[in-house]
Parts: C-alpha cells; sequence; structure tokens
C-alpha cells in the first residue's frame, strides 16, 4: 500500500489545505490504518480507540494549515497529532474515572495483568520495542506511550534526570537499527 | 559543532517522535536549516518509522470512516450563522427595522434550538456509548471469568507466609493442577519503591523457576501468574523491576504446597 500513488504528499497537503473533501477521503483511505495502530498501541479499548481516531481526523484536518514540511514528512506529523490525542486522553480524568467506575472489569484486567506480563508483544513500535533492554523498555515505556516527561519519571523512578536522558537516547539509538 | 556526533547522539529520533524538549527542538530546528547531512538523516528515521506503521496498520472499523467525515463535513461541527449585514436605514423605513429585529431574533432563536438539540443529541450519543462500554466489559468479565474458573477439585490453596524475621507479609496461591492456572492473591505486601518489582517463583526440583513480576499497589488483588505444572513450594522476592529469570532479591514470603 503506497500512499504516494495518486498524490504526492506536496500535492495532498496543498488539496488538504485547500479544503478539498476528496483529498481528506484519500487521506483517511490512505493513512487511516497506519494511524489506528498508532492509536491501538497506546489505547487498547477499542470505543476509547475509536473515539481518538476521530478526534485525530479533526484535528488533522483543522490544523492542516499549521504543518510546514520543512520540519518534517506529513505522516510523522501526523503520527505525532495521533501520538498527543491518545495520550491527552489516557492522562484525562474522565478516562481515569472512567477506569474507577469499573471495578469489576479492572479486576478482571489485573487478573490478565499487565503488570504480570507487560504486554509489549502487541502492535507497532510496542513489537519493536520489545527487543529493547527491561531498563530501557520500561523508559521507553514511559515516555513515548504513556507521555510522562522527563522530568516526571526522574522523579517517580528516583533516577537523576541526567540519566533518565541518556538512557532514553540510546534506547532511540537502538531503536533505528531495530526498525527495518 | 560535530553535526556527525550530533546526528548519532539520538536526537533525531528523539525529535521526529516527539520525544525533544523545546529547548532540542528549537535547536534541531535550526541545525536542519544549516546541514543537509542532517536533513537527510530526519528523513531517513521518517521513513523508516512510517513504513514500520505501515506495516503494522490495523484496519480501522469500517463504520468509523463516515463518522470522521461527517464529522468535518461543512457545517457537521462549528456552524457559524451567516452573517447579515443589515442597511441603516432612514427614518421613514422602520418597517425594515422591525424586519430586520425580528429576524436577528428568529436567527437566534434557531441558532438557541440547534444548539440545544445539538447538546442534548451529544449527551444521548455519549450515555449510550457508555452503556454499550458497560454490556461489553460485563461481557467480557463473564467470558473470562469462564474461561478461568477453577475446578474446585483440582485447587490447592498455598498460604506464604513472611519469611523476615518482623514481617507480616502474607499472600495465597490458588493453584489449579488440572488447566496448570496460577492465581495469587496479595493478602499484605509492602508497597515497594519504584525501581523494585516483586516476583513470584515455583520451586520445581529445588530449582526456583519464574512465575512472573508484579507490582503490589493494591491488597486484596488476584493476579494471574504464569502457569505451572509442578511446584513443591512458592516462593516471593524482591527484585529490581523488570528482573529476568534468576532470583537476586530476598525472599518475602514463602510456602510449601505439600505439608
Amino acid at each position: 500500500m503506497n500512499p504516494r500513488e495518486a498524490y504526492s504528499e506536496s500535492e495532498l497537503v496543498a488539496a488538504l489545505q485547500q479544503r478539498s473533501d476528496k483529498a481528506f477521503s484519500y487521506l483517511y483511505d490512505n493513512y487511516s490504518g497506519a494511524l489506528y495502530g498508532i492509536i491501538h498501541s497506546i489505547i487498547t479499548d477499542t470505543e476509547t480507540a475509536n473515539d481518538v481516531m476521530q478526534d485525530v481526523f479533526v484535528n488533522i484536518w483543522k490544523k492542516i494549515e499549521s504543518y510546514d514540511p520543512s520540519k518534517g514528512r506529513l505522516f510523522t506529523w501526523m503520527l505525532n497529532v495521533a501520538r498527543n490525542a491518545a495520550i491527552d486522553k489516557i492522562r484525562s480524568k474522565g478516562f481515569r474515572d472512567s477506569l474507577k467506575n469499573q471495578p469489576l472489569s479492572e479486576n478482571v484486567d489485573k487478573t490478565v495483568g499487565p503488570s504480570v506480563n507487560p504486554s509489549y508483544q502487541d502492535v507497532g513500535l510496542k513489537k519493536v520495542i520489545g527487543k529493547l533492554k527491561a531498563e530501557q523498555r520500561v523508559l521507553i515505556d514511559l515516555s513515548y506511550f504513556q507521555g510522562f516527561t522527563h522530568e516526571e519519571i526522574a522523579k517517580a523512578m528516583s533516577i537523576p534526570l541526567g540519566t533518565v536522558k541518556t538512557r532514553i537516547r540510546s534506547a532511540l539509538i537502538q531503536l533505528r537499527t531495530l526498525i527495518q | 559543532m560535530n553535526i556527525k556526533e550530533y546526528i548519532s547522539s539520538g536526537i533525531v529520533e528523539s525529535y521526529v517522535l516527539g520525544l525533544a524538549s523545546d529547548q532540542e527542538r528549537i535547536e534541531f530546528e535550526k541545525l536542519c536549516r544549516q546541514y543537509p547531512e542532517l536533513v537527510a538523516a530526519r528523513n531517513e528515521f521518517e521513513l523508516k518509522l512510517e513504513n514500520q506503521a505501515f506495516e503494522q496498520a490495523i484496519a480501522p472499523p469500517v463504520h468509523l470512516k463516515e463518522e470522521v467525515l461527517g464529522s468535518v463535513r461543512p457545517g457537521a461541527e462549528d456552524k457559524v450563522a451567516p452573517v447579515v449585514r443589515i442597511e441603516r436605514s432612514g427614518n421613514g423605513r422602520g418597517w425594515l427595522r422591525f424586519v430586520a429585529a425580528a429576524s436577528i431574533l428568529l436567527l437566534l432563536a434557531t441558532a438557541w434550538f440547534a444548539f440545544d438539540q445539538y447538546s442534548k443529541n451529544r449527551e444521548l450519543k455519549n450515555s449510550f456509548s457508555q452503556l454499550r462500554l458497560e454490556v461489553d466489559s460485563v461481557n467480557q468479565i463473564l467470558a473470562k471469568q469462564k474461561e478461568s474458573m477453577m475446578d474446585p477439585k483440582a485447587a490447592m490453596v498455598v498460604s506464604m507466609v513472611g519469611t523476615q524475621p518482623s514481617s507480616n507479609s502474607s499472600a495465597n496461591i490458588y493453584w489449579d493442577t488440572a488447566s496448570t492456572n496460577v492465581f495469587l492473591v496479595v493478602k499484605n505486601l509492602p508497597k515497594l519503591p519504584t525501581e523494585k518489582q516483586y516476583q513470584l517463583w515455583a520451586f520445581i526440583d529445588g530449582k526456583p523457576v519464574d512465575l512472573g513480576l508484579f507490582d503490589a499497589e493494591e491488597d486484596k488483588v488476584i493476579l494471574k501468574m504464569k502457569n505451572t505444572q509442578k511446584a513443591e513450594a512458592f516462593a516471593i522476592t524482591i527484585e529490581n523491576r523488570g528482573n529476568g529469570p534468576v532470583p537476586g532479591g530476598p525472599v518475602e514470603t514463602y510456602g510449601k504446597t505439600r505439608l
């Protein structure tokens, strides 16, 4: 599946900025699967992932003017829109409360236990991250998939901020060679 | 600046993945304007990431497309009432003023009505999806409980008690020897610093076998651990987070399966 067949990336961006419905539909057809994969690597619940997916495309539609091709590819920009929306969702009060209001399912989740066997095998980047060393995996998980800042991680794990930064950097360098 | 060193420092990945700090990001963008090789490195990682994401794509549910397109279609959201320009009229045109005033009132009433309907509709939609979520999760719970139901005849309860001199720690193991499922119920285990985790072990022929790491943040939680067919005893140790299959830390609780 090559999204660059009918439109070149710059043509697609131009058409989106001119509010072309056709271009947006094309964008959805070609990029929704990849973005849905990213969202699902952060949010496991399907209903919530669907909501976030909708937010993501609305945000892309609204913010396409602010996309600057000199700073990176269109997909990278959309990937970050998707990741931010997913993280905002899991860190939002509403979402946390909705977990609290489901004591039963919370317990069942515990019985299949993310804390017992960290489920990094799932999808997308998480699959790649499963190949990292445990200490690096935890750091990437907290920073990339949970959206904690380096400062928050340093505080929570009581390790110096500099150490968090260097460890994350070295994990990212390995990540580059792991992504094929 | 040694640009080669900079490129291989992990900053490229950090920037592309959105993990760079504001300061790092500004510096990176500035250097991109100076060094084409930095842009090339960024582009290379972006393409790798993109290809990887396309390989790992998950098809969204079909109905979602209609919803997504519907929510950006002109007039779907943020419907703005058209601006009505009203010509200032002379004294003799009082009726026009009246019509203008009436139409503004009408417009306001319509807008309010539309907004009211919109919020009601949204409320209904929200509570509907909330209900659907609840039904789904209840169904899931039922399915999972059916799946993990233990055969009471084959289940063995192993009570583990603290081994440290002053330890009040205790935990129970529910071991279903037929299905080999192992469930752990934490009754009392002290909270650990974040870099530490508890780890459950089964002793088989005198050797510890890893049954999984866990956090004990909330008491009285049932954890499903790794399965085991055999075990003479179970033990819980305190290990570094993410510990491998070899125990290194102190034993917190211990219990034999056959007395």
